[in-house]
C-alpha cells in the first residue's frame, strides 16, 4: 500500500479494507510490510524446537498434487454457487440502471404477483435521504426472493422504481479539468493528498545531463471471477449458518455479525471451495447481507449469485493510475531526479494509491497524488493492489531513460537498482535471467528486421511483501486408528492452500501428505486471516506445524515406554516412530498411534514470529512479436525469476507464477472497463466484450522459483502479477520503436505510436 | 431499467438481456401448451414435462421452457459439476457434450436436447470413481486452480480428443479456445491435453 492511500472520504456502502501486504518501498511509514494485524499484541517469538527443519524435508518443498485436484476435475466439489439446501428460494437484487439517482419511489406490486415471488426488501428507502441517492452503476435498491432463480429474476425485474437522475461525474480527465458536475461527493471530487520529498529536487536537475517529461497510465480493470460473489443463508432461530463465496470465512463472519447486529458466536461461515478472489472476496459484500435479511425475512433458506454484469458492475475493481513525470538523468546513467504528479479513480469515493516511483529510489524525488472520485462501483484491492500500476509507470520512464544515456536497460537499472539483499534480489536475477532469456540477442529500440512482424524483448522487476500474522490457530488431532486431522479456519482460494495444510503436518509428523486429512473453510475451525497480501501460507503454517509437533510430543510420550526409552529420545520419520539414531527399535505408525487409547490427542498452534519473513523480488522477461500492419501484438515467451521465501508445493508454487503471468498479460493487452462517455454506464460488462486471454493467446512460460528456506515462509500469489504487464509494453516499445504510454496495449494505440514516431 | 416485456411466450433472458427482443426467442419457441394467458404479468409459459438423458440416464423434470439445459441441471438436480460463468456462452465453464459435439449449456435449452444424448462432467468418471484419462491428467499436471473453469475445460478436451485423439498442438488450442481461466493455468491445461493418448469416443 502507498502512503497516500487513506481512507475514503465518504464511507462507502461496503467499507473497503486497506490491501494487506504491500512491498518493500511501498509500506506505510513506520509499519513493517507484513506485520501484525491492526492492534494485535505482538506474539512472543518461537521456540526454536518448532522451526522448520534444516534439510532434507522429506514432503515440504517437493510436488504434491492437490487433494482436491479429484473433487474438482469429477465436479463433485461443492462451491456456493452449488449450494442447495431444502426449501430454499432464490434472491435477486434490483440495482440502479444510472451511475447517480435519487430513489424516488419504488413499486413492488408487479413483482408480487410475479409466480413464485415470496418476499422483498427495500434497500434504498426513498424516505430516507441519507441512503435514497444511488452513487454507481449497479448500486443495490431492493431485492426480491422467489421459488426459482427465473421466477427471481422476473420479479426483480416487474420492481418498478422511479428515479431522479442526477448529473454524475463520469470520466477522470473532467474531474481533474473542472468541468464535472460539483457536489457528487462530500469532499469534492478531487482529493489532493500529501506531497511525499525526499533530497534536493533542484540539485537533482542541475545534475542531469536529459531531462524526460511524459505521463503514463493504466487503466481500470475489473477482478472478473470465474464464480461470481453470492451466498447461501439459512437460519436456524436467530443463529446463520452462511456459504459464502469468500477469500476470508472469518472476515465474513465479523461483517455478518456486525452488518445484522449478531453475536459473532451466532454465526457460521462455510467455504469449501471457491472460484477466485483476486482480492475481491476479502469482505462481504452487500449481495451477502441483503442474502441474510431476505433468508431472515422469508423465514427459508435463501441462495443470492451475482450474474456477470452485477460481478463486473458492483464487487470492486483494480483502480486506475496515471502520472506525469519529470526525471533527470547524468550522463553515466544514474537517476538525479524524480518529479511525479499521479492521480487515479478508485470510483465513487475509494482510494486509488500506488508505489511511485516502484522500487528505484532516486535520491532526490518528489511526488503528488490526487484521488480522483467518479461515480463508478468501488475499488477493492485486486492482485498486489497498486504495484501493477506503479510498475507500469515505473517501468516504462526506465527504458525511456536508458535510451536517452544510450544504455542497456539492465545496465540502466543495474546502476538504480538499490543494493542487493535477501529480499531484493533483483542485480542477481537480472543477470541471471538475462543469460537465460537471451538478452544478448536483443536490438536497440526499434527492429530494424524487414517485413511487418517486429520483435522485441522487455524486463521488469518487482517486490511484494507477504509474510505471516497471527492469530491463525491449527488444531491437530491423532486418533487411535493412526488418523490425524488438521482444522485450521482458513481457506483454499485457488492456490492449493488446503494441501499444504496437509503437507506441513505431514513434514512434522513423518507421514506421507495422503494420511493427514485436512479441515478448512469453516469457521468452526477456529480463527484465521483472510486469503489476502499472500500471507495465508505464512501465517498458517507456523500454527500447523507447532499444533502438529505438539500432538507428536504426546504421541512420543505414550510410546516411549514401550520402546523403552523418554519420549525424547524418539523421532517421527518415514511413517514410524524410531529411537533416535537406532532405527531397528522403532513402531509403525499404526502401532504407535494404538498406545493413544480412546480420547484422541489433541494439540494447538498459533502464528508466532520466527518461522515467517516478509518481502520477496522478482524479475520478469518478456518477447512480443508486433504486427505493424494489424496493430496486434502477440507474445511470445516469459521467464519469470521469483521468490518466496521456503517454498512450501512447488507443484501449486509454479502455479501461482503462471497465473500471475496471465493475469498480467491481460492487463497489459486485453481487459479493460470501457465506460460509455455520455451515460457513465459500462458498456463490456461481460465475457466476451471484456476480453480475456484464452489458450492460443498463451506464451511460452518459464518459472524459475527461488528456495530460500533460511527465510521461512513469505508468500507468492501476487508479485508475480506485478511486472508482466510492463515487460510485456517495453518488448513492444523494443520491437516497433515508439512507446505506449498507457495500458492496455491495444492495436488503436499501436498505430498511435507508431504514427507519432513517424 | 430495461423496460421489461410483458408478453407471453418469450423464452431466454440472455436474448431479453442482450437482443432486447422478445420476438427473436418467441420466434423460436413459439407458444407452448399450459401457457397461462391470463397470469398478471406472466412471464412465461408454465413449466411442461420433460424428459433428459443424461450421463446415461433418464430425467424427468417439470421445467418452464426458457429453463437452459446448465440451470436444468444445476438447480433441478445435483448435477452441478458444470459451472454458470458468464451466462452466455463466452467463459465456457459450462460445456457439456450432447451428441458427441461440445456446447455451451447456459446458451441450450433443456427442450431443445430432449431425446439427445447429454454428458455432463459429473457422469465422465467410470462409476467405480476411476477417473476419466483427462481428469487424471489435469490432477497430474496441476492443470488447475480454484477449479471452476475445470468441469467446462475438461468437457472441451474430452470432445476434443473424442474428434481428434492425437490432436496437434494447434488443434488443442484451437479447441479449447472457447474456454476462460481466470486463475491462468492454461500452460498447465495445454500439457495435461497434450499428455493424454488414445482417448476413445464416449
Amino acid at each position: 500500500m502507498d502512503n497516500t492511500q487513506q481512507p475514503p472520504a465518504q464511507p462507502p456502502a461496503n467499507p473497503q479494507q486497506p490491501p494487506a501486504g504491500g512491498g518493500r518501498g511501498a509500506a506505510p511509514q513506520g509499519q513493517p510490510p507484513g506485520g501484525g494485524r491492526g492492534g494485535a499484541p505482538q506474539a512472543p517469538p518461537v521456540d526454536p524446537k518448532y522451526n522448520w527443519p534444516s534439510t532434507p524435508r522429506t514432503v515440504v518443498g517437493t510436488r504434491v498434487k492437490r487433494l482436491d485436484g479429484p473433487d474438482k476435475v469429477t465436479g463433485r466439489a461443492k462451491y456456493t454457487f452449488d449450494i442447495t439446501r431444502p426449501g430454499m428460494l432464490y434472491g435477486r437484487a434490483v440495482r440502479s440502471p444510472y451511475p447517480r439517482a435519487r430513489v424516488v419511489s419504488i413499486d413492488f406490486s408487479a413483482a408480487e404477483r410475479v409466480p413464485g415471488f415470496k418476499s422483498s426488501l427495500i434497500i434504498r428507502d426513498p424516505k430516507d435521504p441519507k441512503t435514497n441517492v444511488v452513487l454507481f452503476q449497479g448500486d443495490e435498491i431492493a431485492a426480491v426472493a422467489a421459488d426459482t432463480e427465473e421466477h427471481a429474476i422476473d420479479a426483480a425485474r416487474a420492481v418498478k422504481v422511479e428515479y431522479e437522475p442526477l448529473p454524475a461525474v463520469i470520466s477522470v480527465e473532467s474531474a481533474l479539468a473542472g468541468r464535472a458536475p460539483e457536489g457528487v461527493f462530500p469532499n469534492g471530487n478531487v482529493r489532493q493528498g500529501q506531497v511525499a520529498q525526499n533530497g534536493d529536487l533542484e540539485a537533482g536537475f542541475k545534475a542531469a545531463a536529459h531531462t524526460l517529461e511524459q505521463t503514463y497510465s493504466t487503466h481500470v480493470i475489473t477482478h472478473a471471477c470465474m464464480e461470481a460473489h453470492g451466498t447461501v443463508c439459512e437460519w436456524e432461530g436467530d443463529k446463520l449458518t452462511a456459504w459464502v463465496s469468500t477469500q476470508g470465512v472469518n472476515s465474513a463472519r465479523d461483517n455478518f455479525a456486525n452488518g445484522l447486529g449478531i453475536p459473532q458466536t451466532n454465526v457460521r461461515v462455510i467455504c469449501q471451495y471457491m472460484g477466485g478472489g483476486f482480492g475481491s472476496k476479502l469482505q462481504l459484500g452487500p449481495e451477502g447481507l441483503i442474502c441474510a435479511r431476505l433468508a431472515k425475512q422469508a423465514g427459508v433458506p435463501v441462495k443470492l449469485t451475482l450474474d456477470r454484469k452485477e460481478e463486473h458492475l458492483v464487487t470492486g475493481n483494480r483502480p486506475s493510475a496515471a502520472a506525469k513525470i519529470k526525471a533527470g538523468v547524468s550522463a553515466d546513467g544514474v537517476i538525479t531526479a524524480f518529479d511525479a504528479e499521479s492521480w487515479g479513480t478508485g470510483g465513487a469515493g475509494s482510494a486509488a494509491g500506488f508505489p511511485l516511483p516502484y522500487i528505484y529510489l532516486p535520491a532526490n524525488r518528489r511526488r503528488t497524488h490526487k484521488d480522483v472520485f467518479i461515480n463508478t462501483g468501488l475499488q477493492r484491492p485486486m492482485r498486489a493492489p497498486g504495484h501493477p500500476q506503479g510498475s507500469f509507470i515505473t517501468e516504462i520512464m526506465m527504458d525511456e531513460l536508458a535510451d536517452l544515456v544510450k544504455m542497456d536497460p539492465i545496465e540502466f537499472r543495474l546502476k538504480n537498482l538499490p543494493p542487493e539483499a535477501p529480499n531484493a534480489m533483483w542485480r542477481s536475477y537480472l543477470r541471471e535471467g538475462a543469460e537465460a532469456f537471451g538478452w544478448s540477442k536483443r536490438h536497440p529500440t526499434g527492429d530494424p528486421a524487414p517485413g511487418s512482424i517486429k520483435t522485441g524483448m522487455g524486463v521488469a522487476i518487482c517486490t511484494w511483501g507477504g509474510g505471516g500474522r497471527g492469530p491463525s490457530i491449527a488444531h491437530c488431532e491423532i486418533a487411535s486408528d493412526g488418523s490425524v486431522i488438521v482444522r485450521v479456519g482458513t481457506q483454499d482460494i485457488g492456490t492449493g492452500q488446503r494441501t499444504v495444510v496437509a503437507m506441513v503436518a505431514a513434514e512434522a509428523l513423518g507421514l506421507q501428505t495422503s494420511q493427514v486429512t485436512p479441515e478448512i473453510g469453516d469457521t468452526q475451525y477456529g480463527v484465521s486471516g483472510g486469503s489476502g497480501g499472500s500471507t495465508t501460507a505464512a501465517s498458517t503454517t507456523p500454527g500447523i506445524r507447532i499444533a502438529a509437533l505438539k500432538a507428536l510430543e504426546a504421541l512420543k510420550e505414550k510410546v516411549a515406554p514401550a520402546l523403552g526409552v523418554t519420549a525424547d529420545a524418539l523421532v517421527a520419520a518415514g511413517g514410524r516412530i524410531q529411537v533416535k539414531d537406532t532405527p531397528s527399535k522403532s513402531l509403525s505408525w499404526a502401532e504407535a498411534c494404538k498406545r493413544i487409547g480412546p480420547q484422541p490427542i489433541t494439540a494447538q498452534g498459533d502464528w508466532a514470529p520466527g518461522m515467517t519473513s516478509a518481502t520477496t523480488s522478482g524479475v520478469q522477461f518478456a518477447e512480443a512479436k508486433v504486427d505493424i500492419k494489424t496493430g496486434i501484438v502477440r507474445v511470445t515467451r516469459v521467464l519469470a525469476i521469483q521468490d518466496c521465501g521456503l517454498v512450501l508445493n512447488q507443484l501449486t508454487a509454479e502455479s501461482q507464477v503462471y497465473g500471475g503471468v496471465i493475469g498480467s498479460l491481460n492487463f497489459a493487452l486485453y481487459e479493460d472497463r470501457i465506460l460509455d462517455r455520455r451515460t457513465g454506464q459500462m458498456v463490456n460488462p461481460n465475457l466476451e466484450w471484456y476480453l480475456l486471454a484464452g489458450m492460443s493467446d498463451i506464451p511460452q512460460i518459464d518459472v524459475r522459483l527461488k528456495n530460500m528456506p533460511e527465510r521461512g515462509v513469505v508468500g507468492l500469489g501476487e508479485p508475480p502479477t506485478v511486472p508482466t504487464a510492463a515487460a510485456i509494453a517495453l518488448a513492444v516499445r523494443n520491437a516497433i520503436g515508439a512507446t505506449v504510454r498507457s495500458l492496455p496495449l491495444t492495436p488503436a494505440k499501436i498505430f498511435e505510436s507508431l504514427q507519432q514516431k513517424a | 431499467m430495461p423496460k421489461r416485456k410483458d408478453e407471453p411466450g418469450f423464452s431466454r433472458r440472455s436474448f431479453l438481456k442482450t437482443v432486447g427482443a422478445s420476438g427473436v426467442a418467441a420466434g423460436v419457441l413459439g407458444k407452448t401448451p399450459g401457457a397461462d394467458a391470463q397470469t398478471v404479468n406472466a412471464v412465461g409459459p408454465d413449466a411442461v414435462r420433460m424428459t433428459l438423458n443424461v450421463n446415461g440416464k433418464s430425467l424427468v423434470l417439470q421445467l418452464e421452457p426458457r429453463v437452459t439445459l446448465l440451470d436444468a441441471l444445476r438447480n433441478r438436480t445435483d448435477l452441478t459439476g458444470n459451472k454458470r460463468g458468464c451466462d452466455r456462452g463466452a467463459c465456457g465453464a459450462c460445456t457439456m457434450i450432447v451428441d458427441g459435439r461440445t456446447v455451451y449449456a447456459c446458451s441450450t435449452l433443456a427442450i431443445e436436447v430432449q431425446g439427445k444424448k447429454i454428458r455432463s462432467v459429473d457422469g465422465l468418471a467410470s462409476a467405480n470413481g476411476q477417473l476419466h484419462p483427462v481428469q487424471q491428467a489435469f490432477c497430474d499436471k496441476d492443470a488447475l486452480m480454484c477449479g471452476f473453469c475445470t468441469p467446462g475445460f475438461i468437457m472441451a478436451s474430452v470432445g476434443l480428443l473424442e474428434k481428434h485423439p492425437n490432436a496437434t498442438p494447434d488443434q488443442i488450442k484451437k479447441g479449447l479456445d472457447g474456454n476462460i481461466c481466470r486463475c491462468g493455468t492454461f500452460n498447465r491445461i495445454f500439457e495435461a491435453v497434450s499428455s493424454v493418448k488414445g482417448v476413445r469416443r464416449g
